[in-house]
């Protein structure tokens, strides 16, 4: 039944359907096949609604309307202008800037999709401009966005921590190594890609210039302080802190820069609801399809097969990277966290790998899980938002694919990449 | 036949024991198998509990406190107090109480539940950043709650301000203070690391983690008398299994927090300093009336009676 | 990200009086999208300054935006769909010639349909069984079904909006991405 499913899946997707439908179609199937036919559908819709109800999604319109509104406004020109003003005369010094703010968005916010658009929606603009080619500055915006799974803090972790049973302090820690090594590749290989392509620079400017610039950018440098303040404060929580920073961005643009209407407010609404709707209806779809395939027993059957049992932990480990970054290509990864980590706790036990370690390549697997095509949150949702065809979004996605598997890779054979600040912090 | 049986937790925590050890005696006892689906895999609790209804899960392990949307009656085991913190009493109090075994079994039955069992596990510890010695310590902690209109008041009457906060968000609501504290039976606290975030877990003894199993109706009536003994006996098995598998866990798995972090102070309040939160729950208990009505009421009085004669 | 309201943004392609029950829903939908965003910003602010500066939660804060986002999400798709908005994979069926493109709009439109009425009837059965059951949210204390009503609706007008597109298609000399918009998608970023 799993490859019948997977096949219509991928044979609607490459037709031309709309997306939800691939993942609708896949799901139907298997809860016609599984429970009797058309009898049990409404537990299809229960999934729907329950795919939609984490509290921590609400980060997501909340952040598309901050970015809408910083870029509609002045905010978010004043800040890029600052940051030009500094790296605009480093060959490659925008698309270093842009990886970096994703990581540090990531970090703070915790939400890879939320990071796409908050940093993507106002950097993307401005790279073009620059003479970057899109497909790059698509695939730098979702893959560095994908770092915040690794950085602190995360979800991702905080699940596996609880199912695994492993120090969630311990994971947070040991995932900085393997984030910062990720954006140090991405940079290297940004300022290689903009040597090779000759993306031009501009002039250096003056500190005179530059001080001018970073008055300009005083108001709008309150968005960092409002979330990294607020949350590390105590004040809110990542996905207040998005509300907070629509609400700051508002006072901004409409009574202090002057430059949007209610009547912009309205429309700038208007269109995060829409672009919420186009990503949430396939996070929908998506729990609905990746709930059949866990109540079928399908990954346990898939890997029921391999004979895990006989590998040394090396083995153990590849076999966990590849079944976790196989899984996260169709379905959620917290789903596949929940289904996963179990069957592999015993032989992971067994061969004595150190659950940490663990967490963290799975974490990785996961955070390029949801970058990886076929189906992923965050390239929908830079879909949505930039209104760039699936195709090109994915386009420029395999360099940073080969990174992040050369970091997997390492990461199995020098464990010290995650686990040194582990021991430095835990006195191990 | 292959039966498939959902639980609120992990395969490790007390309602997974509790399922596995379920799950061997119906194995043994009869020529059906059951599958097992820990916390998260098919949803969260109020999906499961859905789903067992519509007869995809022919078991569900589900907390009455999560109940309360649908049974409110269901809510009275938020009410602080009600519930001794003795595990022995406790007991023998759901082997035999009229309550259980009668009233809420037609409560669940209305919902096309057959109450299986339903089982302690273990007393609600608070999790704070700072010392709880009265209530006035809880002037002004942010203390997260399930949304739950009774956990509200509670906490509210306990003079702390209720944060209700989706569970995902209590870690590292803690770690940034957001919020002051929370509560969990001990070995929740250990398995979800909420201890690496806190630095005080008081045993106040104001209320006992309890939850339900129960099979679709439909399903169970339409069972061989066999296999319907049989699900009994397992149920009746998994349950001593469960009191017995409890006994020193609390204090077991305190050791392992102990070991993990030395600096963390554990308080058990005297009955003296408990006096406060005592006289807060006459609120809760109230508010609980006026949230059930009669029936309500019923149960309560009926629980009360039936803890007494469990007391002896 | 820039847009400017369009005149023809609720342009409906039925004509008469049908047309006119078009376009006040597509209104409806935006205004919902645009107030459902607005609330939850309002509503996450207020629970925040409840909680920080009045020691006191708003306890219905959550399950608020949890009916905002479903709002949102169900007003959203069929709006996505009259815009021609929703993400697909187009590779291939871009490069096909027209003649082979215009049958397949017209089966993917169909198709697309078929399910959306599928999922508006079970999701109308969804209700119908939570209805009977009773179950309220637990911090409201309203009617769990109450927050579903847009589901069915959202799903159905979603569907109508695939049939609208089919049959254009087939009317017109020209290929449809939906009612609203022909195919390719524009380079200069306008429309909503
Ligand atoms: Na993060
Ligand atoms: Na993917």
């Amino acid at each position: 039944m799993a490859l019948t499913i997977f096949s219509i899946m991928i044979v609607l997707l490459l037709l031309g359907f709309p997306m939800m439908i691939p993942l609708i179609a896949g799901a139907f199937v298997g809860f016609y096949t599984m429970l009797n036919g058309f009898s049990q559908m409404e537990t299809m819709v229960q999934q729907f609604m329950a795919g939609i109800r984490p509290a921590s999604l609400i980060a997501v319109p909340m952040f598309i309307f901050a970015a809408d509104i910083m870029t509609r406004g002045h905010s978010a020109d004043r800040l890029i202008d600052m940051v030009m003003k500094f790296v605009g005369h480093v060959k490659g010094g925008l698309a270093v800037s842009t990886a970096a703010a994703c990581t540090m968005f990531g970090a703070v916010s915790g939400s890879t999709q939320a990071t796409v658009v908050a940093v993507g929606g106002p950097l993307r603009p401005r790279m073009l401009k620059a003479g970057y080619n899109d497909s790059f500055v698509l695939a730098l915006i979702v893959n560095s966005s994908d770092i915040a799974f690794l950085i602190p803090p995360s979800i991702g972790m905080i699940i596996y921590g609880v199912v695994s049973n492993t120090s969630i302090s311990e994971l947070f820690i040991a995932g900085i190594g393997p984030g910062l090594l990720i954006l140090v590749l991405f940079s290297v290989y940004s300022v290689i890609y903009a040597y090779r392509n000759d993306v031009p620079t501009e002039e250096r400017a003056n500190w005179r210039a530059r001080a001018v610039a970073v008055q300009r950018a005083l108001w709008p440098l309150g968005f960092p302080v409002i979330i990294i303040g607020g949350i590390y404060g105590g004040i809110f929580s990542p996905t207040e802190a998005a509300a907070a920073c629509v609400f700051y961005a508002l006072i901004l643009e409409v009574v202090v820069f002057r430059s949007m209407s209610i009547g912009d407010v309205y429309q700038t609404a208007k269109s995060t609801g829409l672009i919420t709707a186009v990503v949430f209806i396939l996070v929908a779809a998506g729990a609905a399809f990746s709930w059949i395939i866990s109540f079928a027993q399908i990954p346990q059957a898939i890997l029921g097969g391999i004979g895990i049992d006989e590998m040394g932990p090396i083995g153990v480990l590849f076999v966990i990277s590849i079944a976790f970054f196989i899984g996260c290509m169709f379905v959620d990864p917290i789903v596949v966290i929940l289904v996963f980590v179990p069957i592999f706790a015993p032989v992971v036990e067994a061969v004595g790998l150190d659950p940490v370690l663990v967490g963290i390549v799975i974490t990785l697997q996961v955070a390029i899980g949801s970058a990886t095509p076929p189906f992923g949150c965050d390239i929908f949702t830079a879909i949505a938002v930039f209104k760039r065809p699936y195709i090109e979004v994915v386009k420029g996605t395999p360099p940073f694919i080969i990174i992040l598997l050369g970091v997997s890779v390492a990461l199995i054979f020098f464990p010290q990449i995650a686990l040194f600040l582990r021991d430095l912090a835990f006195a191990k | 036949d292959t039966w498939r049986y959902a639980f609120e937790e992990a395969m490790d925590e007390v309602q997974g024991k509790f399922a596995q050890k379920f799950k061997e005696e119906v194995e043994a006892n009869t020529d059906h198998t059951i599958q097992l689906f820990p916390y998260g895999t098919l949803g969260e609790s109020a999906d499961i509990m859905e789903q067992a209804q519509a007869g995809i899960l022919q078991f569900v392990d589900q907390s009455p406190g999560f109940t309360g949307s649908l049974i409110p009656e269901a809510q009275v085991f938020f009410v602080p107090y009600l519930l001794p913190t003795d595990q022995e009493q406790l007991g023998r109090f759901f082997k035999n109480s009229k309550a259980i075994n009668e009233d809420f079994q037609q409560l669940y039955a209305d919902q096309g539940l057959e109450l299986l069992t339903m089982f302690p596990e273990g007393e609600v510890a608070m999790t704070t950043k700072e010392p709880v010695n009265s209530c006035a310590d809880l002037n002004e902690v942010k203390f997260r709650v399930m949304t739950n209109p009774l956990l509200v008041e509670s906490y509210q009457a306990f003079g702390a301000t209720p944060t209700p906060l989706p569970w995902g968000e209590v870690y590292g609501g803690l770690q940034t203070n957001i919020i002051q504290g929370q509560e969990n039976p001990t070995f929740f606290l250990y398995s979800t690391k909420i201890y690496e975030v806190t630095d005080y877990i008081t045993y106040t003894g104001h209320n006992n983690f309890t939850t339900a199993v129960m099979a679709n109706k439909d399903f169970y009536d339409g069972l061989s008398e066999e296999d319907q003994k049989a699900i009994q006996a397992a149920s009746e098995a998994a349950f001593d299994y469960i009191v017995e598998y409890q006994k020193g866990l609390a204090d077991s798995e305190l050791e392992k927090i102990k070991e993990a972090k030395p600096e963390m102070t554990v308080t058990v309040l005297s009955e003296e300093q408990r006096k406060c939160f005592k006289d807060a729950a006459a609120e809760v208990e109230k508010k609980f009336i006026e949230m059930t009505g009669d029936s309500g009421k019923k149960i309560l009085d009926q629980m009360k009676a039936d803890l007494q004669a469990a007391a002896q | 990200m820039t847009d400017k309201p369009q005149s023809s943004e609720h342009a409906s392609s039925l004509p008469g009086f049908l047309g006119t029950i078009d376009s006040a829903i597509s209104r409806i939908e935006s205004v919902m999208l645009a107030i459902g965003v607005l609330l939850m910003a309002a509503n996450t602010i207020a629970n925040v300054l409840g909680r920080f500066v009045f020691q006191s939660s708003i306890f219905f804060s959550e399950e608020l935006n949890r009916i905002l986002i479903i709002l949102i999400t169900f007003a959203g798709i069929s709006y996505a769909a009259r815009q021609g908005r929703h993400i697909r994979m187009s590779a291939i069926y871009d490069a096909m010639p027209p003649g082979i493109r215009k049958p397949m709009m017209i089966v993917i439109a169909l198709v697309t349909a078929t399910f959306m009425f599928g999922l508006c009837w079970y999701s109308y059965g969804y209700i119908l069984t939570q209805a009977g059951r009773g179950r309220v949210l637990p911090a409201l204390q309203i009617p769990v079904w109450w927050t579903l009503v847009w589901v069915p609706v959202g799903f159905f007008m979603t569907g109508m909006q695939y049939l609208l597109t089919a049959i254009k298609n087939l009317q017109e000399k020209d290929i449809y991405l939906s009612t609203n918009v022909l195919e390719g998608y524009d380079t200069d970023e306008q429309e909503v």
